[in-house]
C-alpha cells in the first residue's frame, strides 16, 4: 500500500489503569485505526498489541492494584509510519527483565509480549518524562 | 463476555460471547474449569468471541493442561477467524484440540 493512500494523525487519550478500562482501549484504537487506510486484518493486529501493552501496565507496571492513576495511549501516523506512546506512572519497568516466554514452552502467560514483538517492527522502553515514569514506544511501517 | 452452558451425552458445551481479555478470564476459568474438574469432556464454542488477547489464550491452555492432567479432554469448537488467528499467532495450532 503507498503511503499516500495513509492519512497522516495524532491522537491520544487517558484511561484509568485498571483491567476493565481494557476494553475503552480497544474502542479508541479502533476508532483511530478506522480513519487508516489499511487491512482490517492489520488493524485487528494493531488493536491487540496495543491492548498486549496497555495489559502489560495494568498486569506489571500497576500489579493489578487498584489505583487513580491514568495512562496515556498516544497513536500518530506521519509518512505511514506507525507509532504508538504509553505513558505510565507505575513502577519503572526492568528492560532486562522483560521477556516472553519460550513458545514452545506451552504454559499459560508470558504471551503478551510475544504477541507485541510479532506484530510491530520495533519496541522501545525509555524513561517518561515528567510526570510520567515509562515511556514505551510500539512502531511499525504502514507502507509494508 | 456472556456465556451459557449445555449438558447432552456427557459432553459440556460452553457457548462463550463477547470479548475475552484480562477482565473477564476470571468468569471464563469460573465456568470452565468446575466442568473440568467434574471429568466432563467440555466442548469450548468460540464462534461468537470476536476478540481474544493472551489472557483468553492463557485460559484455553489452563483448561487443556487440566482436562489432559485428570484424563478427559477440551475442544474447541467452531472457532471465530479473529480466534483462530490469536491462536496460531501462539502456535497452538497444534497443541490444543481443533475442531
Amino acid at each position: 500500500m503507498s503511503q499516500s493512500q495513509i492519512i497522516n494523525l495524532d491522537e491520544k487519550r487517558d484511561f484509568e489503569v485498571n483491567s476493565s478500562n481494557l476494553k475503552h482501549v480497544r474502542s479508541f484504537c479502533r476508532e483511530v485505526f478506522e480513519k487508516l487506510n489499511i487491512k482490517q486484518d492489520l488493524k485487528d493486529e494493531l488493536v491487540l498489541a496495543i491492548a498486549e501493552a496497555a495489559q502489560n501496565i495494568v498486569k506489571h507496571a500497576y500489579n493489578n492494584e487498584e489505583t487513580e492513576d491514568k495512562m496515556e495511549i498516544k497513536i500518530s501516523v506521519s509518512n505511514g509510519q506507525l507509532e504508538i506512546g504509553f505513558f505510565d506512572k507505575g513502577r519503572p519497568v526492568e528492560k532486562d527483565k522483560i521477556r516472553h516466554r519460550k513458545i514452545d514452552d506451552i504454559k499459560p502467560g508470558g504471551l503478551g509480549t510475544f504477541f507485541i514483538q510479532q506484530i510491530m517492527d520495533a519496541v522501545v522502553f525509555k524513561e517518561g518524562e515528567k510526570p510520567w515514569i515509562n515511556h514505551l514506544i510500539l512502531s511499525k511501517n504502514l507502507n509494508n | 463476555m456472556s456465556y451459557k452452558v449445555t449438558e447432552e451425552n456427557n459432553i459440556s458445551t460452553v457457548y462463550l460471547d463477547g470479548e475475552i481479555d484480562m477482565d473477564v478470564t476470571e468468569k471464563a476459568k469460573e465456568v470452565i474449569m468446575p466442568l473440568i474438574e467434574a471429568k466432563k469432556e467440555v466442548h469450548l464454542n468460540l464462534k461468537d468471541v470476536q476478540y481474544m488477547d493472551s489472557s483468553g489464550i492463557s485460559v484455553l491452555i489452563e483448561s487443556h493442561q487440566k482436562a489432559t492432567e485428570l484424563g478427559t479432554k477440551v475442544t474447541l469448537k467452531e472457532i471465530s477467524k479473529s480466534v483462530l488467528k490469536v491462536i496460531m499467532m501462539a502456535k497452538l495450532e497444534q497443541i490444543l484440540n481443533l475442531d
